[in-house]
C-alpha cells in the first residue's frame, strides 16, 4: 500500500462547515463526557430535592423560610424553577461552568491532545471558538436541565397555576411559562462572562484543575465584592452583579433596558476576556 | 510525488532556527536543517539536545526566536493550514483522550479536519489501525493500553491519511525489539511509497538501518548532517596492525616514523588514523622492518563512531 | 475593566483580525502572521473599546443642554407650582448618603421601605397624572408595591408575601370625594418618596428664608431640564442647599437633590428619573387585587381634619396637644411629647410566631431554645428587630438618645418627648433643655 497513489486533498472544507464539523466535535467530547453527565445530573437533582425536602415539610412550621420564592413553590410548582435557580446560581451554575470552561484548553494541554489538535491543522482561533461555545453550550444545559426538572417536580408535587409575579399581580400561566424562558434565557446569557474568564485562565496554565479552581474563585470574589457596601460603586461592572436581575422577568413590566444592562456587563467581560484567551492562545507555545 | 513537489525543493529546510525559553535556555542554536524529499533522515541526539523543540517548531506549534522554516515548501507557521494537511507527525510521544476508545480518538483527530473527507473516514480508520497492528484492541479505552500500544496508536493517527511528510519522535520509544522491527519496516514502506520521513532518536541503532540522511544534534546545535556515507567519511580511517605482543611497540615506532599521528596500542592490534598515508606503503614498511605481519586491517568510519564522537558516549543527557 | 493606554494598532491589522476572528475566512497566513505585541493590543482595544462604552454615555449624559430659552428663578418656581399634572412613567433612582449606621436589610428580608435609610434604591413609578399612582422599589428578586387608586391604596412586599389594603374611613368617605380634586390622599405607611413629591416639599419653604436662583440646564434622564437651586438664608440648619431639576417641556420635577452642610459635593439625598415617559400608562397598573394566598390585612385611614392639611413643618401647623412647633422656616423643630417608644418598639415586634405554632408548647420552646431567636421570633432567616434597630440607629446622649443624620436629627428624651428638624443636634439637645 502506497501513501502517494492517491494526491492529497488539499482544499480544506468551507469555514463554516469546517467550524460546525469540529463543533460537533467538541459538543461530542463535552456532553460525551461521563465527568460532565455526572455534574449535568448532580445540578439537576437540585431542584427535585428542594421540591421534595418542601414537600415533606409543607405542613410543619419551617415550611415558608429560606431564600426568595421559596416559600412560593408549594402554592405555584413554577416557582420550584426560581427557587432552584437562586439555589444555584451563587456556587453550582458557577462550578459548572468553571470546570467545562476551566478544562478547555488546560484539559488538552494536560493530556497533550492539544499539540496533535493543532496539527491537523486546527486553527486556534477556529478551536478557541469551538471550545467556548461547546462550554456555553454546557452551562446552558445546565440551566435547562435545572428548569426542566425543576418544573417537572414542581408539577408533580405542587401542581402549577396562575403566576404571581413579584408586584402582586397575578398572570395567566402559559404568560408566566413565556417569562420562565426568558429567566431561563437570561441566566444562560449571564454565565457567558464566567465562560470568557473560565478561557483564558484556561490558556494560562497546562493544569485543569487550577483553572478551574481560579475561575470559581473568580465568581465567589466577584460575589463578595458585590455585598461590600463600600464598593458600590464597583458593583455595576461586576462580574455577578446583574445575575439576579433575572427577577426583571417576574416584574408588572419587563423593562428591557435593566435587562440590556446585564447584558451588556457581560458583553464587556467577555470582549475583554475572550480578547485576552484569545491573544494567548494565539501566540502561546504549545510545549505540553 | 505530488504537484508542486519537485525533487529540488527539500521537504524541510530551516535557515538559523532558533529557540530561546523565556528562561533564557537556548533548546535550539541556529541550526539549518535540510531534508530532502523522498529522503529518511535519521534526526540523532542524546535526550535534551533540542530534537522535540525542533520538530515543534516545524509544525508551527511552537514559535522560533529567529529563523525561519520552510515544510514542502510552504513557509510555516504561516502555511500551516495548506502544508499541514501533508505532514503526519509523531510528537513527544501519543497523546489521546483517555477516556475515548482508540477508534473514537481516531474519529475525533479527523472530524477536527477541515480538509478530509467524513465519507472516508471509516475506511482510512481502519487502514489506519490495521497497518500499526490495533484492529483488535480498537475498541479499547486509550487508559487501557500499554505503552506500546500507545506509541502505535500515535501512528495509526500519523497515517490516517495519505502523507509526503512525517515527522515521527522517538517512534519506537516504549516498543519492545519486535515493535522497534515493526517500526522500521513502516518507515521503510513510507519511503519506499514516496514519502520524506524524519525519524528522531536518541538510540542511533533503532534507526541506522533505515536512513538514508543524518542529522546529529547536540546541546541544541546541529554538529552534522548529510547522507550516512557523508557522515560517515567525517569519520577518521584506521589501520590497524596485528603482529606478535613483543613487536607491538615495534610497529608503533614504524608506524610513527610514516608519519601517522595518534598511533596507540589497542589491545592486541596497534591502531593509528591512516590519514592521507596509503595502506600498501604501511604494509610495506612493516613488513620491510622486520616485522611478523599477523594481519594488516583497513577500517571504514562508521555512523556510530561519528555520532559517538560527536555526542560522547554514555546515558549523560544534554541537559 | 479600567481604560488602558493609548494604543496604535494600524487598520490592516484589525480588519485581519476581525477576518480571523469571526470569519474564518482568512487564511491562517493572515493571524499567525501578526506579532505577537500586535495580538496583546487586542485585549487592551477590548477594554479600551469597553471603557469607552461604558463611560462616555454617562459623560455625555452630565453634559448641559444650552438650547433652552432663558427663565428665572421665579417663573420656574411658579410653573412647578402651576404645572398641569401629567401621566408620568419611569425608572427613579434614590440615593440617600445620610450618615446613618448601615442597616441594610433587603439583601435578607427583600425590598421594603427602609431601604431608604441609605445606600441606592431603584423604583419603577407610574402615575396617571391624576388619582391613581402606583411605585415599586426593586430588590434583588423581590419588590415593594405601593398601589393607589382613589380613595384606596394597597402595599403589597413580595418578600413576606403581605398586602395591606387602605382605605378612607367610610364616615369620611363622602368628604373625600368633595376634596378629591384637592389632592387629598390617603396616608400610607412606607410611603416611597418621588422626585416631585421631594420637591414639593422643598418648594413649600422657597419663597421664605431662601436664596432661589437658577443654575445651567442639564439633562436627566435623557430630557432637557432646567435647574433652581434653593439655598436657606440661616445657617442654623442642616441644608447647605438643594437642586431641583425641572423638565422644560413638561414642568414635571426630574431630579432633585438634597446637599447637607457637612459635605457640599455629593448630595445627601438624590432622587432623580433616570429614565421617563409621558405616555399615559395601561390602567391595568393602578387595578391592584392581593395575589391568592396573601396575608392581607385592611387599614382604615381617618381623613385628616382641614386644619392639618398643610405638610408638616410649615407654620401653619396648629398647636395640638402633646405637639409643639418652634423655629421657623429651616430651623423649625418639631416636638412630639408623652411618647412611649419602648411600647412602639415592642407592638411593631410582636406577633410574629402565635403562640402553639408547633402544635405543643414544649416543642416551641425548644425550638427556641435551638435557634438563639428572640423570644417571638421565628428561627431561619433573621427578622428585623425593631430594638436593635433603634439602637443601631441611635446614640445615648445626656437624657435620651440621639439620631444624628447628614440632614436630620431627631432626639428622643428619657421623659418621652421626641424633638425632630433639620438642624444640628446641638439646638435639639438644647431646645430639650
Amino acid at each position: 500500500m502506497s501513501i502517494v497513489d492517491t494526491p492529497v486533498p488539499v482544499a480544506p472544507a468551507a469555514p463554516a462547515r469546517a467550524t460546525a464539523r469540529l463543533l460537533r466535535s467538541e459538543l461530542r467530547l463535552v456532553f460525551g463526557r461521563v465527568r460532565n453527565l455526572v455534574l449535568l445530573a448532580g445540578l439537576a437533582a437540585v431542584p427535585l430535592l428542594i421540591g421534595t425536602v418542601l414537600f415533606v415539610t409543607q405542613s410543619t412550621p419551617v415550611a415558608g423560610q429560606g431564600p426568595p420564592f421559596l416559600d412560593r413553590v408549594t402554592g405555584n410548582g413554577v416557582f420550584l424553577v426560581f427557587a432552584a435557580l437562586v439555589s444555584c446560581l451563587p456556587f453550582l451554575l458557577p462550578l459548572c461552568v468553571a470546570i467545562v470552561s476551566g478544562d478547555a484548553i488546560a484539559g488538552e494541554a494536560s493530556t497533550g491532545t492539544l499539540r496533535y489538535l493543532l496539527v491537523v491543522p486546527v486553527p486556534r482561533t477556529r478551536l478557541l471558538l469551538a471550545k467556548a461555545v461547546a462550554a456555553l453550550a454546557f452551562a446552558g444545559a445546565a440551566v435547562v436541565a435545572i428548569a426542566v426538572v425543576g418544573l417537572a417536580a414542581g408539577a408533580a408535587y405542587f401542581g402549577v397555576g396562575d403566576v404571581v409575579l413579584l408586584s402582586g399581580d397575578t398572570i395567566p400561566l402559559a404568560a408566566g411559562m413565556l417569562r420562565t424562558l426568558g429567566v431561563v434565557g437570561y441566566v444562560i446569557a449571564s454565565l457567558t462572562g464566567l465562560v470568557a474568564v473560565g478561557l483564558f485562565l484556561s490558556t494560562l496554565t497546562e493544569v485543569p484543575v487550577a483553572a478551574m479552581a481560579s475561575t470559581v474563585v473568580v465568581a465567589i470574589v466577584s460575589g463578595v465584592l458585590d455585598a461590600l457596601p463600600q464598593l458600590s460603586a464597583i458593583h455595576p461592572g461586576l462580574l455577578t452583579h446583574h445575575w439576579l436581575d433575572f427577577g426583571e422577568f417576574l416584574r408588572l413590566e419587563v423593562d428591557a433596558s435593566t435587562l440590556l444592562a446585564g447584558l451588556a456587563v457581560q458583553g464587556a467581560w467577555v470582549a475583554i476576556f475572550g480578547a485576552l484567551a484569545w491573544s494567548r492562545f494565539t501566540t502561546a507555545d504549545v510545549s505540553s | 510525488m505530488t504537484a508542486g513537489g519537485p525533487a529540488a525543493e527539500p521537504a524541510v529546510r530551516t535557515r538559523g532556527l532558533t529557540k530561546r525559553f523565556r528562561s533564557g535556555q537556548v533548546a535550539v542554536d541556529h541550526i539549518d536543517l535540510v531534508v530532502p524529499r523522498g529522503a529518511v533522515y535519521g534526526f540523532l541526539g542524546p535526550n535534551g539536545s533540542g530534537k522535540t523543540t525542533t520538530i515543534r517548531m516545524l509544525l508551527g506549534l511552537v514559535s522560533p526566536t529567529a529563523g525561519s522554516v520552510e515544510l514542502l515548501g510552504s513557509s510555516m507557521p504561516g502555511g500551516g493550514p495548506v502544508v499541514l494537511p501533508r505532514v503526519g507527525a509523531l510528537v513527544e510521544g501519543p497523546a489521546f483522550h483517555p477516556y475515548l476508545s482508540a477508534r473514537a480518538n481516531l474519529e475525533r483527530l479527523d472530524a477536527v479536519d477541515a480538509t478530509a473527507s467524513p465519507q472516508s473516514r471509516p475506511g482510512r480508520i481502519d487502514a489506519a489501525l490495521e497497518r500499526v497492528g490495533l484492529t483488535a484492541a480498537a475498541a479499547k479505552k486509550y487508559r487501557q493500553y500499554s505503552l506500546g500500544m500507545k506509541q502505535r496508536l500515535g501512528l495509526a493517527a500519523a497515517l490516517l491519511r495519505p502523507r509526503d511528510l512525517l515527522l515521527l519522535d522517538e517512534p519506537t520509544n516504549g516498543l519492545d525489539p519486535q515493535g522497534t522491527r515493526e517500526v522500521r519496516a513502516l518507515v521503510r514502506e513510507l519511503a519506499d511509497g514516496g514519502a520524506t520521513v524524519l525519524v528522531s532518536s536518541h538510540l542511533l541503532s533503532e534507526i541506522e538501518q533505515v536512513c538514508s540522511h543524518v542529522g546529529i544534534m547536540s546541546r541544541g546545535e546541529l554538529l552534522a548532517q548529510g547522507t550516512r556515507a557523508e557522515i560517515a567519511e567525517t569519520g577518521t580511517t584506521e589501520v590497524r596492525v596485528m603482529t606478535r605482543p613483543d613487536q607491538r611497540a615495534h610497529v608503533a615506532r614504524v608506524l610513527t616514523g610514516l608519519g601517522l599521528e595518534d598511533v596507540r596500542v589497542d589491545g592486541e592490534v596497534v591502531a593509528a588514523p591512516l590519514g592521507g598515508t596509503a595502506v600498501e606503503k604501511v604494509a610495506q614498511a612493516v613488513v620491510g622492518d622486520g616485522v611478523d605481519l599477523l594481519g594488516l586491517e583497513v577500517r571504514r568510519p562508521t555512523l556510530e563512531d561519528v555520532f559517538v564522537r560527536l555526542t560522547g558516549e554514555g546515558f549523560d543527557v544534554d541537559r | 475593566m479600567a481604560p488602558t493606554g493609548t494604543v496604535r494598532v494600524p487598520s490592516d491589522v484589525v480588519l485581519s483580525l476581525v477576518s480571523g476572528t469571526l470569519g474564518h475566512s482568512g487564511p491562517m497566513d493572515t493571524t499567525r502572521s501578526l506579532s505577537p505585541r500586535v495580538r496583546w493590543a487586542v485585549p487592551a482595544v477590548a477594554a479600551g473599546a469597553v471603557a469607552a462604552a461604558f463611560l462616555v454615555p454617562a459623560a455625555v449624559g452630565a453634559v448641559a443642554s444650552d438650547d433652552l430659552p432663558a427663565v428665572t428663578a421665579d417663573e420656574l418656581v411658579d410653573r412647578v407650582a402651576n404645572a398641569e399634572k401629567v401621566p408620568v412613567s419611569g425608572t427613579v433612582v434614590y440615593t440617600a448618603r445620610l450618615g446613618l449606621p448601615d442597616v441594610t436589610v433587603s439583601e435578607l428580608q427583600g425590598a421594603g421601605p427602609l431601604d431608604l435609610l441609605g445606600g441606592s434604591t431603584t423604583m419603577r413609578v407610574w402615575s396617571d397624572g391624576e388619582d391613581a399612582s402606583r411605585a415599586a422599589l426593586l430588590g434583588d428578586v423581590s419588590e415593594y408595591s405601593v398601589v393607589r387608586s382613589g380613595p384606596e391604596a394597597w402595599t403589597y412586599s413580595s418578600a413576606d408575601d403581605e398586602a395591606v389594603h387602605y382605605v378612607v374611613d367610610p364616615a369620611d368617605l363622602e368628604r373625600y370625594e368633595a376634596l378629591a380634586d384637592e389632592a387629598a390622599e390617603p396616608s400610607v405607611e412606607g410611603d416611597v418618596p418621588t422626585p416631585s413629591e421631594a420637591a414639593d416639599l422643598a418648594l413649600a419653604q422657597a419663597r421664605i428664608y431662601t436664596d432661589i436662583t437658577t443654575t445651567d440646564p442639564v439633562e436627566v434622564a435623557g430630557r432637557s431640564a432646567y435647574q433652581v437651586e434653593l439655598r436657606p438664608q440661616t445657617d442654623g440648619t442642616l441644608v447647605d442647599r438643594i437642586r431641583v431639576a425641572v423638565d422644560a417641556e413638561t414642568s414635571v420635577v426630574l431630579r432633585t437633590q438634597v446637599w447637607s452642610v457637612q459635605d457640599t459635593e455629593d448630595p445627601a439625598l438624590e432622587v432623580g428619573f433616570t429614565d421617563v415617559s409621558f405616555d399615559a400608562p395601561d390602567p391595568s397598573v393602578f387595578d391592584f387585587s392581593p395575589p391568592a394566598g396573601a396575608e392581607v390585612r385592611e387599614v382604615e385611614v381617618p381623613l385628616p381634619e382641614p386644619g392639618t392639611m398643610e405638610k408638616p413643618g410649615s407654620e401653619a401647623l396648629g398647636e395640638d396637644a402633646g405637639f409643639a412647633v418652634s423655629g421657623t422656616g429651616w430651623e423649625t423643630v418639631v416636638e412630639v411629647s408623652d411618647v412611649d417608644v419602648e411600647e412602639i418598639l415592642g407592638a411593631t415586634a410582636e406577633g410574629r410566631l402565635p403562640e402553639g405554632s408547633t402544635g405543643s408548647s414544649g416543642a416551641d420552646d425548644l425550638l427556641e431554645e435551638f435557634t438563639d431567636a428572640e423570644e417571638g421570633e421565628l428561627p431561619g432567616i433573621p427578622e428585623l428587630d425593631t430594638q436593635a434597630l433603634y439602637d443601631q440607629l441611635t446614640t445615648p446622649v445626656d437624657g435620651g438618645r440621639l439620631l444624628t443624620s447628614a440632614l436630620l436629627s431627631v432626639l428622643v428624651t428619657d421623659d418621652g418627648r421626641v424633638l425632630a428638624g433639620a438642624v444640628p443636634p446641638a439646638t435639639l439637645e438644647e431646645l430639650a433643655g
